[in-house]
């Protein structure tokens, strides 16, 4: 290879740090500019070059996710997990209770309501041991996060297409649990996993708020990624919740009736996860049996879309930020000693802030044009 | 429109094309050569303060060539951007001006002085 030829190749591969469609409009362009600038002979691209190649390219980006040109793959990937985050809930909630069902008993329907899984008597007895007040708001804020009720809902409104009235509701539960909790003195630092849960809540009312429409969504789904992703979260909200054991190793309770049990048995063999993990039976194989499935599951599901399209990227990363910023609570709740409650509180509850502050500013600016590019404007030089 | 004092690069950028359209090579020797070396825009620099400049209206795209199989592609100002600059222009004109009487006066206050 030549030297021009070697140099070309290697700012070439500095340009795919652009948007894909930034570079389809501009590569050659700057290339041409790049290579006039270079001096002769040169092999490689300077330092100096370089960075500012990649720190362009990353100014590139951030102004085009801002101003909403070349968001076509941001704007799928919204789309979809607008609709994907209502139903992976909902069937978090489902599988939560099924394995809990089945491991002891299913309860009242006010258990069930305020999420108590698995726990027949919880409801009345939470009156029995508290104060009224004290177990009525415990119950309320229990509903919101842990009960079933409010993620039915959402996902109803979002699959009949009332964007706003899911976004009003996704907004409310967090903001209803935060305003009860604070009132009453809770620690938010000392639930991450109900943290995720407002979370995820507070993105989906920003997520359907900048997003023009949830029939979008359903037309922009794909079955390999989502089904994917949706059987990762289902397995895993199964593995999380022992769901697996019953289904493998324990008798199975009475809803699957005896025909059904003895169907399952035959199709999956006792210790049949056990053997593929190549665990036994005990304290630590079960352990083991747990972990390594979901991890397996988790693991092959991201590492299908992270070698997906560009919108299956951009749908992980979205629906990675309730368990990241969960993750970050929690480390917070490890820390010893302890923050007072007050600076905890702050931090669990910034993200929410942060999400209804953007998802407000988002909506003041764009208003009923939401998500969409504003036309007649050039997206990037040479579109005019 | 958009009234805040233009950045230097920015202001340069505008300057090499308001004698013309100019490609991106162009405008980035020009601007080296109007600021006696002082300002090197990098490519990368360039093409992001084009995007800006673009997506502001102030600039935009004239014709494009292709010059030994690479793609050229020139750039001209809009009557917007000549607005700003000339508005920048007359800014800095002023700023210049108040400068230059304020020294002056304290030339002669020292000369009274001395």
């Amino acid at each position: 290879m030549t030297a021009a030829g070697g140099l070309e190749a290697r700012y070439r591969r500095l340009l795919r740090w652009y948007p894909p469609s930034y570079r389809g409009r501009h590569e050659d362009e700057i290339l041409g500019v790049l290579m006039a600038a270079a001096r002769p002979e040169q092999r490689r691209p300077g330092a100096r070059e370089s960075l500012d190649l990649l720190w362009s390219a990353l100014r590139i980006r951030i102004r085009m996710i801002l101003r909403g040109a070349d968001s076509q793959p941001w704007a799928d990937a919204l789309a979809q997990v607008g609709v994907l985050l209502p139903l992976l809930m909902l069937l978090l909630k489902l599988t939560e209770f099924l394995s809990a069902g089945a491991h002891r008993s299913f309860g009242t329907p006010a258990d069930i309501l305020i999420g108590a899984y698995g726990q027949p008597g919880a409801y009345a007895f939470s009156f029995q041991a508290n104060p009224y007040s004290v177990a009525l708001t415990g119950n309320i804020t229990d509903a919101l996060t842990k009960g079933p009720l409010p993620a039915l809902l959402l996902a109803v409104l979002v699959l009949l297409g009332w964007r706003r009235a899911a976004a009003v509701l996704a907004a409310f539960v967090p903001l209803a649990f935060l305003g009860i909790s604070l009132t009453n003195g809770y620690t938010l630092l000392a639930g991450p996993r109900g943290d995720v849960t407002l979370y995820a809540y507070g993105l989906e009312a920003l997520i359907l708020l900048i997003t023009p429409g949830t029939a979008r969504g359903w037309r922009a789904l794909r079955w390999r990624p989502t089904v994917l992703l949706a059987a990762a979260t289902v397995a895993a909200g199964i593995g999380i919740n022992g769901g697996l054991w019953p289904l493998f190793h324990a008798p199975l309770s009475r809803p699957f009736g005896l025909a059904g049990r003895m169907a399952l048995r035959a199709q999956l063999p006792q210790g049949f996860i056990g053997r593929l993990f190549g665990v036994g039976a005990g304290q630590w194989g079960d352990w083991l049996l747990y972990q390594g499935t979901l991890v397996a599951v988790i693991a092959v599901a991201l590492i299908a879309m992270l070698a997906g399209s560009p919108v299956s990227r951009r749908m992980l990363a979205l629906l990675a930020i309730p368990f990241a910023l969960g993750a970050v609570i929690y480390l917070c709740s490890l820390i010893s000693p302890p923050p007072p409650a007050s600076a905890g509180n702050a931090l669990a509850v910034s993200p929410l802030v942060l999400f209804l502050l953007v998802a407000m500013v988002y909506w003041l600016g764009h208003g009923p044009r939401a998500g969409q590019d504003v036309p007649g404007r050039p997206a990037a030089p040479g579109d005019a | 429109m958009n009234k805040r004092p233009l950045q230097e690069p920015t202001f340069l950028l505008l300057t090499a094309l308001a004698q013309g359209p100019q490609h991106g090579y162009g405008i980035m020797t020009d601007v080296e050569r109007m600021s006696g070396g002082r300002v090197k825009l990098r490519a990368g620099t360039l093409y992001a303060a084009l995007d800006r400049v673009v997506a502001e209206g102030l600039v935009e795209a004239d014709r494009e060539e292709v010059v030994d199989g690479r793609l050229r592609r020139y750039y001209r100002l809009t009557p917007p951007g000549g607005d700003r600059l000339a508005a920048e222009v007359e800014r800095l004109r002023q700023n210049a001006a108040v400068a230059a009487k304020r020294l002056e006066l304290r030339h002669r206050a020292m000369g009274d002085l001395a």
